[in-house]
């Protein structure tokens, strides 16, 4: 049978239109939809073509895998710098790499800091941004809901709007291990839903229970009572800061841990000693120890800049180069007998820290919600207890009584340049009421029962510590 | 059509006696043995890491035997003389190259039988926990031998009109571009930056080359939460796409080939 051409060819254009057709309108996308996005881009965004070649050949999971080892050696090396990008090429290449999208996130919001050990918290937008890419790219898992999570619990720790919203998400995955679902009652106390950490505590305790009824191990003991010890705490601590009161409207009536407020008493100065080295010191009321005012000094025109913080989420992309023309420094101010006194060196890292802008803000900030219990038991869950004549602010958190003052300062002044040059002129910022101490030298030493009141080479001038107990002394004699 | 079968069994008769295509399938069936020691690449991903290399294992023999088996298929008969004896029967020019077509696909399909066949086998016995994927698994090579399919008449279409070497690369490049251009098409749509011209010439390359990449369905049979959505209705559009582009590159080789002097 011979064949015609012309129908031959008939049929072979059709053929190719359908195909086209078929391609660039079904086929195509569908198949483009099966794979996971970079955030700001497609998969292949920034690949070189050899990437390219092996990533779509079939083998991106043995080349990310390869390319993982070679990161896990830069770690031993502690070329940090080189890891980046690998982390970045790796969740390209296999965004199903979930042990790389939380060490990536770590290692961007932890791992670059400055020569004493502060964060250089300009990465952590994009820290954010991996963890928000990572859970949308692996949402079958818990585990990127809850890193993102604690990103924000644990290293912003503030903002924990953010934690329970990423906690929450973690929650309603199948995978979700017991242990971790605690943490969501402990993000929702820092919130402010003081009921809702009720609410879960109850349920998961509930939960705890039946699990140890129904197989008597260890585990599902241990669980139980972790549970039913936090909730007892929670419950106690509601009780004595008057939190079932509040709810009641009895507040008034009852002695509570938490009446009256106590005042702090804020102040602090900033003492720019060298071209960017700040003595920053200051008071602090709070006799017990565990107090950390926040610093955070910034360029007055930082972008997306909030009182004490910055807009965390702001990154809709992962940019592994933050900007390095914009200046954050936060420090955490510890306090010691109801000082702090903390010399800050910025000029050992200028790309960390590049003062290009004339104007900066020094801002101090205290929020209740971040203390430690034995602080918050007087200060309350919300601030409840704690005031400040000069610097009390309720209005930067909702909800929340938080101490925030803020002082400026300029350029030169940080550089010691101008006027300030040749200690012709020492730049000095300070609150109003602030008032120089006297003695105090001596007080630098923490004034607390323990092993160091022991030591020799205590400072013989030691003030008079009549509200301190008598300190425990390990016994001389060998007889006993 | 008993002319068709008669060349086709002809056809795969020859393959399997090939050393060469021969050689590739060891090499390609070793690779699959040893893959398991790929796995400590991923500490928790083992099962991903495995039936990646695998897959991508299969797919490359499998584009390299496709290529090496059918860039020689015609001008070989053409080289030794063998085709006036077959011409001179009652076999005509379309039947030749149809009979040389599907002989070529029966041997590739058994040959990728046996590389999948030699996987399946690694999997079960280095992944106990995950022996219930391996149906699912199976639809990664039954894409596969669609895609070569496909390719196997891009080549032949090229095999009436050039020769073997330069097919080879014909071939092989055609087939890159083809594998890589669906996701670059994509970067290129989406950029409003670029020109429109580019754009134009990028959609032209996306209608002109036949898309292998879209018969990769590897990333939803690794990793979990993903799914083709309407699986057998995308399957079935495949392999309707691939049968249209097939149907093409015949059609065009029987054009060439009829005109052809031999």
């Amino acid at each position: 049978m011979k064949l015609k051409r012309t129908p031959l060819i008939a049929t072979a254009v059709s053929a190719f239109l359908g195909a086209g057709l078929l391609n660039t309108l079904v086929t195509g996308p569908h198949y483009m939809d099966q794979y996971p996005r970079a955030l700001g881009g497609n998969a292949t965004e920034n690949l070189s073509p050899d990437q390219l070649l092996v990533t779509i050949a079939g083998f991106r999971e043995m080349v990310a895998g390869i390319l993982w080892v070679r990161a896990d050696s830069f770690f031993e090396e502690g070329n940090y710098d080189a890891i980046l990008p690998i982390i970045r090429l790796v969740t390209w290449l296999d965004p199903r790499q979930l042990d790389v999208y939380a060490t990536g996130m770590w290692h961007m919001a932890y791992n670059f800091t400055d020569e004493e050990s502060r964060s250089d918290r300009r990465y952590i937008p994009s820290a954010v941004a991996l963890g928000r890419e990572g859970s949308q790219n692996n949402d079958y898992t818990y585990e990127l809901f809850f890193e993102t999570g604690w990103l924000f619990y644990h290293k912003i720790d503030d903002d924990y709007g953010q934690a329970v919203k990423w906690w929450e998400a973690a929650h309603t995955k199948k995978d979700m291990q017991t242990a971790r679902r605690n943490i969501l009652a402990m993000a929702y106390m820092r919130n402010g839903q003081l009921n809702d950490t009720t609410r879960l505590y109850r349920d998961l305790l509930t939960e705890a229970e039946e699990a140890f009824e129904g197989d008597n191990v260890f585990t599902n003991r241990q669980n139980r009572d972790t549970l039913e010890s936090n909730y007892d705490n929670h419950l106690m601590r509601m009780v004595q800061r008057g939190n079932f009161a509040q709810e009641r409207g009895d507040f008034d009536q009852g002695l509570y841990d938490t009446k009256p407020p106590f005042d702090v008493r804020f102040s602090a100065r900033v003492t720019v000693t060298d071209s960017k080295v700040l003595q920053v010191e200051g008071t602090w009321g709070v006799q017990p120890v565990g107090s950390r005012i926040r610093m955070v000094l910034r360029d007055k025109d930082f972008p997306n800049a909030l009182p004490a913080q910055m807009v965390w989420d702001q990154a809709d992309r992962v940019d592994l180069d933050p900007p390095k023309d914009i200046t954050w420094v936060q420090d955490g101010l510890f306090v010691r007998n109801q000082r702090f006194n903390r010399r800050i060196d910025l000029s050992r890292d200028p790309t960390m820290y590049p003062f290009r802008s004339e104007n900066y803000i020094i801002e101090f900030y205290y929020n209740p919600r971040s203390a430690p219990p034995h602080i918050q038991d007087k200060f309350g869950f919300n601030g409840e207890g704690m005031t400040d004549q000069n610097f009390l602010n309720t209005e930067i958190r909702p909800g929340t009584r938080v101490l925030y003052a803020t002082l400026e300062i300029t350029r030169d002044q940080l550089l010691r340049r101008g006027q300030y040059a040749l200690d012709r002129e020492t730049p000095i910022v300070q609150t109003k009421n602030f008032v120089a101490p006297s003695g105090a030298a001596v007080n630098d030493v923490l004034e607390v029962p323990g092993i160091r009141s022991a030591q020799p080479e205590q400072p013989q001038a030691r003030p008079e510590r009549p509200r301190i107990p008598p300190t425990r002394t390990a016994p001389t004699s060998t007889g006993r | 059509m008993n002319v068709i079968l008669s060349i086709a069994k002809t056809t795969v008769g020859e393959a399997i006696r090939r050393r060469v295509l021969l050689v590739i399938l060891l090499i390609g069936v070793l690779f699959l043995v040893i893959a398991p020691g790929l796995q400590t690449l991923s500490a928790r991903q083992n099962f991903a890491v495995l039936t990646s290399f695998a897959l991508g294992i299969i797919q490359l023999t499998s584009a390299v035997i496709a290529i090496v088996l059918t860039v020689y298929m015609i001008p070989n008969e053409i080289e030794r003389r063998t085709i006036y004896t077959i011409l001179s029967k009652p076999v005509q020019r379309w039947q030749f190259i149809l009979g040389k077509y599907f002989g070529a696909i029966a041997a590739l399909a058994m040959m990728m039988a046996l590389m999948s066949v030699a996987f399946f086998a690694v999997f079960y016995i280095v992944q106990p926990e995950a022996r219930s994927q391996i149906g699912n698994i199976a639809k990664g090579p039954m894409m596969f031998f669609v895609q070569m399919s496909l390719l196997a008449a891009v080549a032949m279409l090229f095999s009436t009109f050039v020769a073997p070497i330069v097919n080879m690369f014909l071939s092989g490049g055609v087939y890159l571009v083809g594998t890589l251009f669906n996701a670059v098409f994509q970067t290129i749509s989406e950029n409003d930056q670029l020109p429109g011209l580019v754009k134009g010439a990028a959609g032209v390359i996306y209608t002109v080359v036949p898309n292998f990449g879209q018969f990769n369905i590897s990333n939803p049979l690794i990793n979990p939460g993903t799914e083709i959505k309407g699986e057998t209705l995308f399957f079935v559009q495949l392999a309707g796409y691939a049968i249209l582009y097939i149907t093409v590159a015949l059609i065009i080789a029987v054009i060439v080939f009829d005109r052809r002097e031999v």
